[in-house]
This record gives C-alpha cells, structure tokens and sequence, in this order.
C-alpha cells in the first residue's frame, strides 16, 4: 500500500507539533509541510534578542535541520499555496507545482491585520513577526530609536515591552484593539495603562489616524486626525490578527473569519484539518464558532490535529486560561506569553 | 579561515546559456580582484540536449582545485541542477526560477528538493527578462544578476564583461543583456540574505603585477604566441579546437600562418616539415587525432626534427567521451609509435603552467632536436583560472646546437655521434648544410644503414640526448610542496590532478598529517633523481591520476620498483579531493575528524 501522504500548510508552532505526532504514529507515512518562509521553524517568540544584537538567525532555530531529515519531514519552503482542490485532494503551488494529499493540515497562522484606511501606507510600517521584519526594526532602530505603535493588541505590547526593556522610546497609540484578543473590563483600563507605563511604555490618546509620513531624520511620523504627531524611527501597527487562508478561496469548506473545524479540527472536507490561528472552533458552550490564541493552545491543536488525522479521535479543549493581570512589580502580563514559561 | 572562498554552481540545459553566465561571473570576478578556478561540464550535442554546468570557485588566495561542494547553485533547469542539490552544503544556497511556464508534477521543481539546511531563493527570472527586454531569452542574465545584487557582487565589472562578452554582437544584444542583468541584481539587492555566503573585498594585486583569467588552452596560445610561433597545423577536435581557433585569429597579426588541414596525420607531418625548415610550428590535438600522428612522431624522432605537439586529453578510448576530462593518454604520448622513439613529454599543472610549458616546448624541441608533447586535459585546457603572465616573454628564441658552416671539417654530419648526443642541425638553404633525412636508421651523414652497430650507436643517442632534459632550466620538471623532510604520505601527481592532489594535502596536514606531494610535469624523461629523492622521504606513496590502469604509477613503478599505493579513477570529471584526502588518511593510519 503506498504510504500516505500528509502535507501540512504552515511551519508554525501548530504545523510542527503535527508532524512530529504524525510521525510517531505513522512511521511509513510521507510528510510534506509547506512553508512561505525561507526558515525552517523558529522561535518567534525570541525575537527581540535581535535587537540586543543575536543576529544569528540559527540561535532562533526550533530544530536542527538534522531533525527533518533523521524524521523524514520534507519542508518545502519559499513555497506558496495558490489553491486547493478538495475534490480531487489537490494542492497547487504558486510556481504550477501539483501536490496531491491523502490528509491536509491547514495550519498557516494568522497575519496582522491593517484596518482599511491605513492600507496605503503599509510600505511605511514594520512588524515584529518574522526574522527578517525583527532584522529590519532592529536595522531602522539603531541604539537609541523610537518606536510608535499603533493599536497595541496583546501581541504588540509583548514586542513594545521588550523594546522599551531595551531602551527605546514606545508610544503606544491606542485604538479598539488595545488588548486583543482579551475582553477587559472598562474600569480596568486604567490599572492595565499604568501597567504599561510602568513597563516603559507611553501610552498616548488614541484617536484616528490621519496619515503617515517617511521623513528624512525622524524616520517615521504618524499624523493624528487632531493633529497631534508622533515620531519615530519605525512606526509598528498592531490590529489584531486575520486569518491567513487566502488559498482556501473557492476549495468549498466552510469558511466565516477563520476556516470552521468541529471539535476534532476536521473542516467540512473530510480530509481537511485546520489548526491554530487559522481556524474557528465550534464550541457548544458557547453555541459558536470562535478562535482560541497562545502557544499552548495553538500547539495543542496541532498535535489534535495530527493525532485524528492519523486515525485518532480527540477533540480540542484549551489549555488556556485566559487572563490579563498585574504583577507584583506593577508590570502587565498575558495569559497568551505563554511561551515564556 | 577567514576570508573569500567560495565556489558557484550554474546548472542548466544546453541552450540555456548556462556557460556564458558562469563566464561572465569568471571574468567579472577576475576583473574585480579575485583569485577564480573555474571549470564548466557540458554535452557533446550543441543544443538542446543534456547538461551543462559551470562551477566558478572565487577566493582572496591562490586555489589549486574546485571544492567538492558548492556554496550557491543556481537552477537554469530543474531537471538537470535537481541531481545537484546535494551539492550544496549546510546554509548555502539554491536560486532557481519560481515562475515556470507549464504545470508540474510534485517533485518537478527543484523547491522540492532542497535540503532543510540549504536556503531557497525563488525569483522569476523569466518574468524579469520579459519585463526587462520584451522577451524571455536573456533569463540567464537576470538569474546571474539576481546572483550578483544577492551578494552585492560588484556591480560595474558585471556590466564591463556583459559589453565585452557581446562586443562583437548588435547593440540591442549587449542592452538587453545588460537590462536583464540590472533587473536581477536590483531584485537580488533587495532581497533578505540568510544564507551564510559572504564575499570579502579582495585583497589588493602585488604591485607591478596584474593577474589574469584565463582557459589553458587560451594560455597555451599565449605561450605560443610569446614564444613566437611562426606555423600552426590542424584538424579540429574537442577539447583542442579552441587552441585551433584563437591562434587561427591571432597568429596573422603576429605574422604567422594557421593552416587546417586533411587530418591530423597531415598536421603533424606539416609541423615536421616546418620544423625541418626552422621555423617553431606546432599542432594541437586530442587523443583520437593523437593515436593518427604516432608515425610522424616516429619521423620526427628519428630524424630528430623539433616540432610541438598540444595534446588535450579527453575520456577513451576511441571517440570516447568527447566533453569529459581523463588522463589516459600518458602511454601514448610517452611510448606512442613504432620502436624504441624517446620524446620529451610535459604536463602543466595549471593554467599558467599551460603557458609556460606551451612556450618553452620551442626550447626543448629545439635544444633537444626532437617532438615535444604538452600533454593537456579537458579540465586543464577548458578551466579559467586567474594567472599571473610575465609582461615580456621570458622563452629563449634559436634554442639548441645549430650548424655553422664554419664549425665544418669535412662533410656535414648532421647525426654527429657526440658525447651529449645533440648534434648541430642545419636548416634548408644553409651554405655546407646539405644531409639526407629519413625515417630509415642512419648513419652520421643521415644516409640510410642497416648495420646493427650503426642501429646501437644512433639508438644510444637519441636517448642519450634527453638525459639532460630533466635539467632544463627555467621550467619546474617537478615541485615538491608540503612538509619538507620524511613525510606520513607523499603523493605524486601529474597533470591537472596535481591540484586536487596540493589540496588534499594541505587539508591533509590541518588534520596533523605530516604529508607533501609532488608535481611532476616532465614525464618523458622522467626526472627519476628527484622522484626516488622524493619517495625516500615517503613512508607511503600514493600516486593519484585520472585513468583506470595507473598509468604514470605504472611508469614509476617500473623505473624505482618501488610499492606505490594507487588512486585510479575516471569518472569525467576532477578528481575529487576528499577521495585524495581519505587514502592519505588510510595511508597514514589516521581516521577522519569529527564534524564540529
């Protein structure tokens, strides 16, 4: 019987943690995961060392590139999805390459999202989530630059904390999705700001932004709609997450923000999965489809995931006890860095 | 060690123009101050068939082989580089076009093979010619490009070496050529770095001197030319046709005269005769045309006229293996022929030893007054390599005992039995210069005899006469390098493998390995005093070629009767070095370091 084949998009926390449950419980089988990245899978969450100088991108480096061949995990990277044919279990790469599946794992995170109005300046800004975009804020940074950040998500303040540990300035422009994706409590704003005055981080009014600006010395200047200007050497919009399914157009599973999976992480394809970032839950709790964050949970769902996708039959449950809170020195933490631990 | 080392890959299809682009990286680099070995493979068939690869190896310092790994390959054509992947080593890179034109099947492109510790960069090179020029064919050059602007290559001497290359070609051609490129290299410029290739300025070129790229048979005509070649004779035939072709152009502008002729048989005789007449003639040649001009060797021996003999070996026997390298013609050039006929046979090692032998093989021929061959391989004739060439010709002209009709008592006996075995020669129209030639044995006059004395006496001198040829100076007959003193290992090389040979022994003595190797570049005579000197200091022989019958070992062998430890090989290509460096290792009873 030949073996079977299972590609996994997304080289991720949760595309990892599935390959590596697929191949304890299926020695024989062929494991392909696909990876826009050039990288193999790294610590994201290590990033900030870049700007304390770690340039080696090696250092960041979850495994050895001996893993993948001593596992026999093919991770072809650079590689981008441009379709999926669940009718024919069918994956065509962005350079006319076919790829055909027995079992498919999407597991390609989310990507940040950029409200509408501030698209045109996207050439302007600078995000933290990847090696090279850490090797380019640390480049524009210098010793001593500063950084405004706009929105301020939960994933932002980790990165804003760390920079500000370093010593640059952050100003945190806020908007809607300070904090996402936790839900606080209006009256516990304020003790969360001074948190985060207390980890070096300005927070300023929120307000809409008008426009940004490259200029020569400052580097970056964010413009208020009031007027009002910040300057910087990057300037780091942080809006939450968007899921990143773009190839999932037209594949006919069921789709609303994320991809929909019942409690096992099957999509409405039988021989689709979806894990992480990218995908919606059904919870009956809570009678809805709804995402679950944080590494814990995203490498949970990965191994799930891979374990029903290899015969299993699991369903997820979060591991996650989401919750913002003040420490004892005064400084904010997240449920979500729970990669710290 | 710190500093620039590196060593590119381009693979493609015949047609794709895979060579040109590893020629434009060769000469670009050159032209920016690095030291470049370079040696490309390609198919017999001339379009559309097979593969060709171009591997360019750029360094700060002198490098003596190609590195068995390369650290970026560039895909022209998956279907061929796929193979090549392995090639690369941990953190190196693959570039490859991620826009191809029909669909694939999984496992098609070459992003499927690449190894987790390589880093891919995709581009779509045919995009970027169409963008660039209107048209996809100059897609070599944005890939090249891209390659350029990736690791900041410098960017002016790619642009000098695209209008050179094309000089001869319309204007559109060198635009877009030079538009693709720029494309590239914008793109590469742009694009994030992670692999670990980095390229360090070159160190600056010692004053008064400026070295030079060049192929070995570019450097062989150059030292005809310095040596001032006066009659070039020949039949086309790979590798050697290139040696035909440059010196077809350049030889009437130094007033000279090539001159192709019916076949090879032909081109010797007419280099005799021209030789006979005084003038510095050659022919250049392959094994196939080789094995047709024995006889005229045997002529040329027994009439003990000069003459030089290019000899570019590729793979045999027969038609053989046009297009690969080997080094099987050393019996032939040695023993080639009917009787005993001792000739003078010269290997270079490398490129500028291409120029040297080529030049002082006039001088040999002439002292000695007898067929010299440079014995060449495809590795050899077809590598560029950077050299240093003296700005002056440093080969002697009128070289060898010559008649003068006043040295004359009695009649002219242009096969003196002398001491030294070197008789004056007369050239034709000479006053009191008169004599017979013959391929029949003679006697001192050069009038035909049989007599078994007559027969003993002139065979005695013929090879008497090249006793001192291993004394010639200003030509390295052998170099020994290394460890001086007794040594673990000592290698004996030849030919184009004695660089692989320098290597392998330098990395054999970074691992504690007290070991030296010996290039020897004159095989007949063999220079025996100071390869027995040699192997006295060497508790382990090893002698490395590229033949499958160790066919210098065998000459070796048979002059000392010393026990030599044999590397055979013929796969087409260079010998590879850490094949040299694991015999040294079992040799010396040492196993392989760990990996860090």
């Amino acid at each position: 019987m030949a073996a079977k084949h299972y590609v996994i998009i997304g080289n991720g926390v949760a595309g990892n943690a599935a390959a590596a449950v697929i191949r304890e419980r299926d020695a024989g089988g062929r494991i392909t995961i696909v990876s826009l990245g050039a990288l193999l899978f790294y610590d994201r969450y290590r990033l900030p060392e870049v700007i304390e100088g770690q340039t080696d991108w090696r250092r960041f480096l979850v495994h050895p590139p001996a893993y993948y061949e001593d596992s026999r995990i093919v991770v072809r990277r650079r590689c981008r999805v441009a379709q999926v044919d669940p009718a024919r279990h069918l994956l065509t790469l962005g350079h006319r390459e076919e790829m055909t599946y027995d079992a498919l794992l999407v597991a390609s995170g989310g990507r940040g999202h950029l409200p509408m109005a501030l698209s045109e300046f996207a050439p302007l800004l600078e995000r933290f989530d990847s090696y090279r975009q850490a090797m380019a804020v640390a480049a524009a940074l210098g010793a001593d630059g500063g950084v405004v950040m706009l929105g301020g998500d939960i994933q932002g303040i980790a990165v804003a904390r760390k920079l500000a540990a370093a010593g640059h300035r952050v100003t945190l422009v806020p908007s809607d999705h300070l904090f996402w994706p936790h839900r606080v409590a209006f009256e516990a704003y304020p003790r969360y700001l001074a948190a985060l005055g207390q980890m070096g981080i300005e927070v300023v009014e929120g307000g809409a932004v008008e426009r940004i600006e490259a200029t020569g010395e400052v580097g970056r200047r964010v413009v208020m709609e009031d007027g009002r200007t910040y300057d910087g050497k990057v300037v780091m919009p942080y809006y939450g997450l968007a899921p990143a399914l773009d190839f999932m157009a037209g594949s006919g599973v069921d789709t609303e923000r994320g991809l929909l999976v019942n409690p096992e992480l099957r999509t409405t394809d039988e021989s689709i999965w979806a894990a992480g970032d990218v995908c919606q839950i059904w919870s009956a709790e809570e009678n809805a489809y709804r995402f679950y964050y944080g590494w814990t949970n995203v490498k949970a769902m990965g191994e799930t995931a891979a374990g029903n996708m290899t015969g299993g039959g699991e369903t997820f449950h979060t591991f996650l006890d989401e919750r913002l809170a003040v420490t004892e020195a005064g400084a904010l933490h997240s449920s979500f860095w729970d990669y710290e631990r | 060690m710190g500093g620039t080392d590196i060593q590119i890959a381009i693979c493609g299809s015949a047609g794709d123009g895979t060579i040109a682009c590893g020629d434009i990286l060769n000469q670009a680099m050159a032209d920016a101050g690095y030291r470049v070995i370079a040696f490309d493979v390609y198919p017999p068939e001339i379009r559309g068939f097979g593969e060709c690869m171009a591997r360019s190896r750029i360094s700060d310092r002198a490098v003596h082989s190609m590195k068995e790994s390369s650290d970026v390959l560039v895909s022209l054509n998956d279907a061929h580089a796929i193979a090549h992947v392995p090639e690369v080593h941990d953190y190196g890179a693959v570039i490859y076009d991620d826009a191809p034109v029909t669909r694939l099947h999984e496992g098609q492109h070459i992003s499927g093979h690449i190894k987790p510790g390589q880093i891919p960069y995709g581009l779509p090179a045919r995009q970027i010619a169409e963008q660039a020029t209107g048209a996809a064919k100059a897609r070599n050059m944005a890939a090249l490009g891209f390659l350029a602007g990736l690791y900041a290559m410098p960017r002016e001497a790619f642009e000098r070496t695209i209008r050179r290359k094309f000089a001869t070609k319309a204007a559109a051609v060198i635009d877009d050529n030079l538009a693709a490129f720029a494309a590239g290299y914008e793109r590469g410029a742009a694009t994030f770095k992670l692999d670990l290739v980095a390229f360090a300025p070159p160190a600056a070129a010692a004053s008064g001197s400026r070295p030079v790229i060049l192929s070995g048979n570019a450097a062989v005509v150059r030292g005809l030319l310095d040596a001032r070649l006066e009659t070039l004779f020949g039949y086309p035939i790979t590798p050697a046709t290139p040696i035909l072709e440059m010196l077809a152009a350049a030889l009437p502008k130094h007033g000279g005269r090539f001159l192709q002729v019916e076949d090879e048989i032909a081109a010797a005789a007419a280099t005799l005769g021209a030789g006979f007449a005084g003038a510095r003639a050659a022919t250049a040649t392959s094994g196939p045309g080789f094995a047709l001009m024995t006889e005229m060797i045997g002529l040329g021996v027994m009439a003990e006229i000069p003459g030089v003999i290019i000899v570019s070996q590729r793979g045999g026997p027969s038609t053989g293996l046009p297009t690969k390298t080997e080094q099987a013609d050393l019996d032939i050039a040695v023993h080639g022929g009917a009787g005993d006929a001792p000739r003078i046979v010269i290997a270079p090692t490398n490129v500028e030893g291409c120029y040297r032998c080529a030049g002082k093989a006039f001088e040999l021929a002439e002292t000695f007054q007898v067929p010299v061959i440079v014995l060449l391989d495809l590795y050899l004739s077809n590598r560029l390599e950077t050299a240093l060439l003296p700005e002056t010709s440093p080969f002697a002209q009128g070289a060898g005992k010559r008649f003068s009709p006043a040295d004359r008592s009695g009649p002219y006996r242009r096969y003196a039995l002398s001491e030294d075995g070197l008789s004056p020669r007369a050239i034709p129209g000479q006053i009191g210069g008169i004599h017979t030639i013959t391929g029949l044995e003679h006697n001192e006059l050069g009038r035909p005899s049989d007599k078994p004395e007559i027969h003993q006496a002139m065979s005695a001198k013929r090879h008497r006469k090249l006793a001192a040829a291993v004394d010639f100076p200003d030509l390295r007959i052998t170099e020994r390098l290394g460890d001086d003193g007794p040594v673990d290992v000592g290698v004996l090389a030849w030919g184009s493998t004695a660089g692989e040979a320098r290597e392998a022994v330098e990395r054999a003595r970074a691992e504690g390995i007290r070991a030296a190797v010996l290039k020897v570049v004159m095989l007949a005579p063999l220079p025996l005093a100071a390869i027995e000197a040699f192997l006295a200091d060497a508790r382990e022989a090893l002698v490395c070629e590229l033949n499958y019958e160790g066919q210098f070992a065998n000459l070796v062998t048979a002059a000392t009767a010393r026990r030599l430890d044999r590397l055979d090989a013929v796969p087409g290509v260079p010998m590879a070095v850490g094949r040299i460096v694991e015999a040294i290792r079992r040799l010396a009873g040492r196993e392989a370091p760990r990996a860090a």
